[in-house]
């Protein structure tokens, strides 16, 4: 132990520090009046793995939302052939007309063909039907 | 050691018996260090009190991979600073707030304390990093978790505060003489 080291505890066993019986007895009652707090607070329960999944893919859909949305607003105007030949800017408004209806007339196609061809075959049943029903031995 | 963590269990099940048992070799040691951060005696010996109902309150908060009195003096030290808030709250003038407690719990000496020469010369942490571990003879790493420092400040502090020490203990016009 080098001097200085020494002297700071010979020091602070100079500094009178008596704990007094007044101040026991005061310490003892108000610790009788305390209650200890039970820190068995009721833990989060665990995430499992999966969580970590769905969290991750709720995410990484999210981003990828977020990326095509802003995308689609900061398109490039495209050049539009005009009656002379010469490509012309268009307005944006119309550009992204073209590019949002063009698929969904694409489906709306798709489904009214769907639709037609449906009606088609219950027709076709029907009158198998009736035809059935039209002879009398079914054939 | 064991014994200290049964009386920790007694005291967390609700025995003061256990718990003034187990705070009973630290009680002393407490009152000194509290005397010397706060502004009277009567505010030592109410921290002290502050720091004996906080540790009972809050003892199923313990972490037993520490020390039991690296946490008393990190509570210690709280309540010391908040007698210190309350204390100059009410205080108008720096005049009125009397003699230095550490000052009253010295003896007459030919030579000034080194923690009346210490409390001058260093601020408020590296004198409690100072006296934690000359004193209650902590390790660096109790002291810094006490004081909610890194080790290596602790350390560096530590030894800065020993040459500034020895500066003034060496200076012209100290007995020097009595260093040592």
């Amino acid at each position: 132990m080098d001097k200085l080291t020494r002297r700071l505890r010979d020091d602070a066993s100079q500094i009178r520090a008596d704990v007094s019986p007044e101040l026991d007895a005061r310490i003892r009652a108000s610790l009788e009046a305390v209650e200890p707090v039970n820190a068995e607070s009721p833990k989060p329960a665990p995430r499992t793995p999966s969580m970590w999944w769905w969290s991750s893919l709720v995410g990484a859909t999210s981003a990828i939302a977020v990326i095509v949305l802003l995308n689609l607003g900061t398109q490039p105007e495209l050049p539009v052939p005009t009656e002379n030949g010469v490509p012309t800017l268009a307005p944006s408004l119309n550009i992204e007309r073209a590019v949002l209806t063009a698929p969904l007339e694409a489906e709306l196609e798709n489904l009214e063909s769907d639709l037609r061809k449906a009606e088609e075959a219950l027709r076709a049943d029907i009158g198998l039907d009736r035809r059935a029903e039209d002879t009398p031995d079914g054939s | 050691m064991s014994e200290e963590l049964t009386l920790i269990d007694s005291a967390k099940a609700g025995s003061v018996g256990a718990f003034t048992e187990l705070v009973g070799r630290y009680r002393g040691g407490l009152l000194r260090f509290l005397i010397t951060r706060c502004a009277s005696v009567a505010d030592a010996e109410d921290a002290l009190q502050d720091t004996m109902i906080n540790a009972y309150r809050y003892l199923a908060s313990y972490d037993p991979r520490w020390r039991f009195s690296t946490w008393l003096y990190r509570i210690a030290i709280r309540n010391a600073a908040k007698q210190r808030r309350d204390g100059f709250a009410g205080i108008d003038d720096v005049a009125d707030q009397g003699p230095d407690p550490l000052a009253m719990c010295i003896d007459a000496s030919e030579r000034e304390n080194l923690w009346v020469t210490a409390k001058r010369v260093l601020n408020d942490d590296v004198y409690t990093a100072m006296w934690l571990r000359y004193v209650e003879d902590m390790s660096i790493n109790d002291v810094a978790a006490v004081l909610e420092r890194s080790g290596s400040w602790t350390k560096v502090n530590l030894m800065r505060a020993r040459k500034a020490l020895d500066a003034e203990l060496n200076a012209p016009g100290t007995q020097s003489e009595a260093y040592g």
